[in-house]
């Protein structure tokens, strides 16, 4: 068996004792990337927020490395695993620096002061992920943007091994977007930081995931490398897309099948 | 920018320390016999002149300042603690009706007793407070999980403390006793009439939740960020949650125990203060609202005493007339932001 840094065994998610999602069974090698696609309403956030020991396990194990994440201790965790979710963080006079800042909650004392070497790592994450010309505004009046860049370098600045991100991408231009994918892939290169993120854009995840996980209906509908889920119409009918009704729009109707297939 | 922030906040520090300072040697001089600073300051140094001056200042007016300033705080720190846990700027220990709930308890366990002519002790009294609010505490926290609506939740618990007041009234009005007129008077927030027992209980109930809430700073800041990231930062939401219930409760029965419901200053004085201080930062806004409240009801107290002298206000007709305008003031502010 392989030394896997994350895997659930299996995992079965849901809201209220409600079963949503039974059986997902991932596993990940440090440094490996996984992303999350389905269509809208599938349960990419409740998978994540559930491996993130966010939502209470309706049965199954998340592992990383040996230990369940159950067992470990909250500030561990905190230290080993960071995460951006898409709720709206309602902050008053902090500035975007404050919350950058936060990030290094696991590492400070009882009383949370910065030490210099944490207010050195701050410094260093807001220059690394591009955030220096904003850091000094107040949190409340940027645009959501640049909040999810924000919250972004606030995930880098906990100094995880492993980073939880629910459409990390979704308010980003496109930009920014793909200076934060090349900041995902350095900081794998460098660090072996191994990302779980759900995405919305197919041709991303296409490019920079190690595994996919299809989510639809009770079960995770496919995982495998994307190579095994971009392949013949299964995209097409993962999101339900009726290729008949694009026959008159040609150009959808090339745009549907380059998305679809692997190599484009 | 670091340094700059460091000084505001030293700043107010000291402004709000000199305005504590200020409004208790007022307090202490001024009533309905005014005594001059230096006389004052004799009598504390052991070299009274009259009897009757000593007395005044010894028995009646530094126990009152004392208690004004120890529970001022509480209840600007109630009132913080209360605005942090529901994230509503507009939450205090009055408008979601824990000060009604645990007047109804006291005024309870007094008709009760003196109906049997037991003498309550301000242990008992502060016990049956800290039931009541938390009685309240239980009805707005279920509320909360039906209401995600911050104007909807005060009214929740405005409506909670009106059936607590009302019940009050109703067993006001049945007990008849001599005593009456000192819970009525009781009932609608009084600061007179504070013995140095009363002083030594408070002092200690409150300095320890004092110090109890301000080793709860940092997850507190972290809670800030809402509860995703705060758990991600390894809080243990439930237990700060828990705490925070409990402590905001302790605080707002031992308010009610000694001096009955005090409107608005739970909502005010944080407000004010985060105005000044600049910051949301726990580790700060902790001793700061404590003191912007002691210095709040301070001036309350003073106005209470002398506007129409020698009748004395109830503290919350100051407090209504100075604090109700903040509120006014932050809700029309939101306005524009929406939630």
């Amino acid at each position: 068996m392989k030394n896997f840094y994350f895997s659930t065994k299996k995992l079965c998610v849901g809201y209220d004792n409600k079963p949503l999602i039974k059986d997902v069974e991932i596993a990940l090698l440090k440094g490996e990337i996984l992303s999350l696609i389905g269509p809208n309403g599938a349960g990419k956030s409740t998978v994540l927020k559930s491996i993130a020991g966010q939502l209470q396990l309706l049965g199954g194990v998340v592992y990383l490395g040996k230990h369940s994440i159950s067992e470990m201790k909250a500030n561990e965790l905190a230290k080993k695993m960071s995460v951006v979710f898409t709720e709206k963080v309602k902050v008053e006079l902090k500035t975007c620096r404050d919350i950058v800042a936060t990030g290094r909650y696991p590492y400070t004392g009882r009383f949370g002061i910065l030490s210099k070497e944490d207010e050195r790592i701050v410094d260093e994450v807001i220059e690394l992920t591009q955030i220096t010309d904003i850091c000094g505004k107040d949190f409340d009046k940027i645009s959501d943007g640049q909040k999810q860049r924000v919250m972004l370098a606030r995930a880098v600045c906990q100094e995880p091994e492993i980073v939880i991100l629910d459409e990390p991408t979704s308010y980003l231009d496109i930009k920014y977007k793909l200076d934060f994918l090349s900041l995902l892939e350095e900081m794998r290169e460098k660090k072996g930081l191994t990302v779980i993120m759900s995405l919305h854009e197919l041709e991303l995840a296409k490019i920079v995931s190690d595994k996919i996980l299809c989510l639809k209906g009770e079960y995770a509908a496919r995982y495998g490398t994307p190579k095994e889920v971009f392949e013949s119409d299964f995209i097409e009918r993962l999101f339900e897309i009726d290729r008949d009704s694009f026959l008159e729009n040609k150009k959808l109707l090339t745009y549907v099948t380059q998305i679809g297939k692997w190599e484009s | 920018m670091q340094k700059s922030r460091k000084r505001r906040y030293i700043t107010v520090f000291i402004l709000l320390g000199i305005g504590t300072l200020l409004f208790f040697i007022l307090n202490i001089c001024i009533g309905s016999v005014s005594i001059a600073l230096p006389d004052a300051v004799k009598v504390f140094a052991g070299q009274g002149s009259s009897e009757t001056i000593t007395r005044i200042l010894w028995d009646i007016r530094l126990p009152r300042a004392v208690s004004v300033l120890i529970l001022g705080g509480a209840l600007s720190l109630a009132g913080y603690l209360l605005q942090t846990f529901f994230n509503n700027p507009i939450a205090g220990p009055f408008v979601l009706g824990i000060s009604s709930g645990a007047k109804m308890a006291v005024a309870l366990v007094m008709v009760f007793f003196m109906g049997k002519s037991i003498k309550v002790t301000s242990a008992a009294m502060i016990f049956a407070a800290f039931i009541g609010a938390m009685l309240s505490m239980g009805f707005v926290l279920l509320m909360s999980h039906k209401v995600d609506n911050m104007s909807m939740l005060v009214v929740s618990g405005v409506m909670i403390g009106y059936i607590c007041s009302a019940i009050t009234e109703l067993v006001v009005t049945f007990a008849e006793d001599a005593d009456i007129v000192n819970l009525h008077n009781w009932s609608r927030g009084s600061f007179s009439g504070m013995t140095w027992e009363n002083v030594k209980v408070m002092a200690v109930i409150v300095s320890i939740t004092f110090i109890a809430v301000f080793f709860m700073s940092k997850p507190l800041g972290a809670y800030q960020l809402g509860d995703v990231y705060a758990q991600n930062a390894g809080v243990n939401i439930r237990r700060l949650r828990v705490c925070l219930v409990i402590f905001s409760s302790i605080l707002s029965a031992c308010i009610v125990a000694f001096a009955g419901p005090i409107s608005f200053v739970g909502i005010a004085a944080p407000h004010l203060v985060k105005k000044f201080i600049h910051t949301t930062e726990p580790i700060w806004m902790i001793p700061a609202c404590f003191l912007g409240g002691s210095v709040f009801c301070l001036l309350c107290d003073l106005l209470a005493k002398t506007l129409l002298a020698p009748t004395e206000l109830s503290i919350s007709t100051v407090t209504a007339i100075l604090g109700a305008p903040v509120v006014l003031w932050i809700i029309k502010k939101r306005k524009g932001t929406g939630k």
